[in-house]
């Protein structure tokens, strides 16, 4: 067969890895899908795409995907296949038992921002209506939750301020704790054809990142801070513009609150955030401490794009008011080519965010306390809802250790492997009654779970996903559901189940629900997106086509200013010492996703087989290790063993890893430390020390993954 | 600012990238049409209708001219100009279908095709399959047994494209969907004249190279050189010769 065979049909449809959101048509033949082409008119890729969206899409088909409902009485039993309306009595029947035993706010649940919009709305529907408390949180919890506090204190909106196309008329680009070219591809390229063209790039970011220099694309200031200490240094950056005179007087006496902008003035412009002081605690040099302030301020047009860098920090909200003070007093937002913008890492952050998967706010941000919202929302449900805000996950997790909490219906999550204190999330799933998880694949969460939902992949359903852009695009069934049910159908049935009767014909009448709730879907429909191919929210009756550019005149808070917070520098409570001397942040590469559930069953893997340590050559010969050796890594929370990776990436005294394989347990040694405002886990930081050994030990951490001697090798027997 | 992005249209090449500027009016076949300046003849001929056929141009990237089978005739100019890399001008008239224009044409094809393989021709729907077949040429005057590259070696390294040199018609457009579009600057053309040929990074296989297998190059190739595996059923090789 000298020729390729021709697709026969194609769908136009999102891309549901990282936050760019990619179009793609996802090409059939013979019902099988055999190509996913990135789409010319797709507004976030423009007929671009990277290695995961367009070539990693068959661990659809993977022989260990799950295509039957799975139940067990204990975690210690083999699963029973049951039919879809067996596991969902039983789940019903669990549910019910435990609240009954235990009281209504017993159970929660979580969603996922690989869930479409229209799932996740679903999920806390069932959280508040269904089960009747405000037990839902979901993963933006751990990666980008900051980003809405952040930024809702200082600009007014939890989200990015611009469109992706906006950085093409940036004059600086400001990356901070992000990586583009590897967590979000698509954007990279965008951003290295602006820097090609001439504009200027400043990198806060510990390592040397692929986006500090590639080809013809090289950073003209890079602060290789050492990891947790972003706030000192934004500030210090806040510093140079203060004493420098380098604010945007104009701008910030139209648009800002003076007198707060006052008090910030007097805090970053003393003396304890110089340059010279800073320079040396934050290990970079002064001078390009005040090149970076100077040139971000000097724009005339800078951006700033940051990431999970500068969230996941025990100051992740602090940091995110740092770059919001920033763009503020600089006048860099509100126009073309400014802004400040969150690099979402999962497909649908942003909607997971917007749609209220929260514990304390419905969607649109607005709080369950306030009478008002919840007793719109009560019209539409029938329902009394609970006034009280519920549990975010870290706490379920907690109060599952303690004992009151006892189930939890998880969607698309896998927080044994993704979240931080691996097995303090252990002893609270081993504590819970009935723990429902609704996924692809079983994963390392499903060794504690009672009952398994058999969900859909991106390519089996219908629904909407909200890209970091704020971007709100059609996802489209291209293959009927490997397990017969969507998921949202699968969120509609176990609610009947529970007795509160809903029916939709298709998610577009969920959308619909969340545009009647929501004021910035107010506009959003299939038929919209059907129609001009995607829309970034606000969409309502003032702009029913969507809105690019947020913040053009003022800001979306009460008086319409912008806010400045005062973002004193407090170091993280994890310090390194003469046990612990050197400090590990964590990142993710090209190749794979997460925490790898689609990738790794990919040949995605050929690039990137097992997660390495990246560790500097200085670092290595203190402690005799090779390139390829395998070290113990240990922390004061656990440890785990990989193999040694030297490179001149990081600096001496920072190591590197990342978290995409289930094996290498990287949260393992990860602290339960997390972000004062909003429990975002600090896995950027963790001090640990690095010893050779000899390979994989069979006395791991883990009791529970301690391999039985008939299943070693002979040579780890020896 | 950014039409080159944003008017991009998906059942339809322009052949170059979209442009902003002032209105320019021209005639093309008789159409009279105007279009922003800086835009290509080949462009305002694909918004007139009058599609011109190309092989090394598409919208994504910017014009290089090097496929020579975008030839059009310009009143009032000699020669015969590439369409993909010569700008519209105010009240210019352009001729894309004449019987000299079909001449010409048709031998820049033709040469192609005699390094072509000719089993390959069969069933294809490549772009250049596609030309070939718009144009009427379905053999070339030169025989069997010449120089050719039949026999270079497919770099199946990639898990999920391959690249036949065989069918490689070294028109630069992974070159410059790498470089213009992804931004890697992993693919070049190594060599000069009948020994040119697609590398990726120092002569290495794909997957060895610093290409980071984004797809551009693929999506970009005319000619199937450049093509998903999965698109196959069974190994990659070619058809065995009719004669043999």
């Amino acid at each position: 067969m000298p020729n390729p065979l021709k697709p026969e049909k194609s769908v136009v449809t999102t891309c549901a890895y990282c936050g760019v959101g990619c179009g793609f048509k996802a090409e059939t033949r013979g019902g099988k899908i055999v190509r996913m082409t990135p789409w010319k008119e797709g507004k976030a890729n423009h007929g671009h795409s990277c290695i995961k969206g367009r070539f990693a899409y068959d661990y659809y088909n993977a022989p260990d995907r799950v295509r039957t409902p799975l139940i067990r009485a204990s975690i210690d039993d083999p699963w029973k296949p049951v039919s879809w309306q067996e596991a969902f009595d039983y789940a019903a029947s669990e549910f019910k038992r435990i609240q009954a035993k235990y009281g209504v706010k017993s159970v929660g649940a979580v969603s996922s921002s690989r869930c479409t919009n229209e799932e996740i709305f679903l999920t806390q529907k069932f959280a508040r209506a269904v089960l009747g408390n405000n037990n839902i949180d979901n993963c933006a919890r751990i990666c980008h939750s900051p980003t809405q506090f952040g930024l809702t204190n200082t600009i007014g909106a939890g989200a990015a301020s611009q469109h992706f196309d906006s950085i093409l008329q940036a004059d600086v680009i400001m990356v901070v704790g992000a990586n583009p070219t590897e967590g979000h591809p698509v954007f990279g390229s965008l951003m290295k054809r602006r820097i090609r063209q001439g504009a200027k790039l400043i990198v806060i970011d510990p390592r040397k990142t692929e986006t500090v220099e590639s080809a013809h694309c090289k950073a003209d200031v890079h602060l290789a801070i050492r990891p947790g200490t972003n706030v000192a240094i934004l500030d210090s950056i806040a510093h140079v513009v203060v004493r420098e005179k380098l604010y945007n007087e104009a701008f910030v006496h139209a648009r800002c609150e003076v007198n707060e902008f006052e008090n910030w003035k007097a805090l970053v412009g003393s003396d304890k955030y110089a340059p010279e002081v800073i320079g040396p605690l934050a290990g970079v040099d002064p001078d390009d401490i005040r090149k970076a302030a100077r040139m971000y301020a000097g724009g005339p047009n800078s951006a700033i794009y940051y990431g999970l860098g500068v969230t996941e920090h025990s100051q992740g909200s602090t940091g995110v008011m740092c770059l919001g003070n920033l763009g503020l007093s600089c006048g860099m937002l509100g126009r073309e080519g400014v802004g400040v913008n969150p690099l979402r890492g999962q497909g649908n952050v942003q909607g997971g965010s917007c749609l209220g998967s929260w514990p304390h706010v419905f969607s649109g941000y607005r709080f369950v306390t306030d009478d008002e919202t919840r007793s719109s929302f009560e019209a539409e449900w029938g329902v009394p809802l609970d006034p009280e805000p519920g549990l975010r996950l870290p706490n379920m997790l907690d109060a599952a250790v303690a004992g009151s909490f006892k189930g939890m219906y998880i969607m698309g999550e896998d927080p044994v492997q993704s979240d931080p204190n691996q097995h303090h999330v252990i002893a609270a799933m081993k504590n819970m009654e009935c723990v429902v998880l609704h996924d692809l694949f079983l994963n390392e969460t499903s060794k504690y779970a009672h009952i398994f939902f058999p969900g859909s992949s991106s390519l089996e359903k219908d629904g909407t996903f909200t890209n970091a852009e704020r971007r709100v695009s059609r996802v489209r069934k291209v293959i009927e559901p490997l397990a017969g049910l969507q998921d949202w159908e699968i969120t509609v049935q176990l609610m009947n189940a529970m007795g509160y009767k809903v029916s939709y014909d298709n998610p577009g009448q969920v959308l619909d629900e969340i545009a009647r709730l929501s004021p910035n879907y107010r506009g959003i429909s299939f038929a919209l997106i059907d129609r001009i191919g995607s829309a970034q929210w606000p969409c309502n009756e003032n702009a029913p086509e969507g809105t690019e550019v947020l913040h053009i005149g003022k800001f979306p808070r009460a008086n319409g200013l912008g806010a400045f917070m005062l973002t004193e520098y407090v170091p993280t409570a994890e310090r390194t010492n003469d046990k612990y001397p050197l400090l590990l942040t964590t990142g993710r590469i090209l190749s794979q996703y997460n925490v790898g559930t689609q990738t790794r069953r990919t040949p995605n893997s050929l690039w990137h087989p097992e997660d390495v340590l990246e560790i500097n050559e200085q670092d290595a010969m203190a402690r005799g290790v090779n390139n390829g050796d395998w070290v113990k890594m240990t922390s004061r929370f656990g440890q785990i063993e990989l193999r040694v990776k030297i490179s001149e990436r990081v600096n001496p005294g920072v190591v590197y890893t990342t978290f995409h394989h289930a094996k290498s347990k990287a949260n393992a040694v990860t602290s339960d430390l997390s972000d004062w405002a909003t429990n975002c886990p600090e896995y950027k930081v963790t001090a640990v020390d690095v010893v050779r050994t000899n390979g994989p030990a069979a006395d791991g951490w883990h009791e529970a993954d301690r391999p039985r001697i008939e299943e070693l090798e002979p040579a780890e027997c020896a | 600012m950014w039409s080159e992005l944003r008017e991009l249209k998906d059942e339809l090449d322009f052949g170059t990238p979209p442009r902003d500027g002032s209105p320019v009016t021209l005639d093309v076949d008789d159409v009279t049409l105007t279009v922003p300046a800086g835009s290509s003849i080949m462009l305002a001929a694909a918004k007139a209708g009058r599609a011109i056929p190309k092989l090394c141009a598409t919208d994504m990237l910017e014009p290089f001219g090097s496929c020579r089978v975008c030839l059009v005739e310009i009143e009032g100019r000699s020669g015969f100009p590439a369409s993909c890399t010569t700008p519209v001008v105010e009240g210019m008239k352009v001729k894309t279908q004449t019987e000299k224009l079909q001449r010409l044409r048709k031998g820049v094809l033709e040469l192609y095709l005699s390094d072509f393989p000719e089993s390959e021709m069969v069933e294809g729907w490549s772009e250049l399959h596609e030309t070939l077949k718009a144009e009427g040429v379905a053999s070339h005057p030169y025989g069997k047994g010449g120089a050719n590259h039949f026999d270079a070696p497919v770099d199946a390294s990639n898990p999920y494209f391959l690249f036949d040199p065989a069918k490689c018609i070294v028109c630069s457009r992974c070159v410059r969907a790498c470089a213009e579009v992804q931004g890697t600057f992993a693919i070049t053309i190594a060599g000069r004249s009948f020994e040119s040929k697609v590398v990726a990074s120092q002569d290495q296989p794909f997957f060895e190279s610093e290409c980071v297998s984004c797809g551009a190059c693929v999506q970009a190739c005319p000619s199937h050189a450049l093509v998903e595996k999965s698109l196959f059923e069974g190994e990659y090789k070619h058809a065995e010769p009719a004669e043999a």
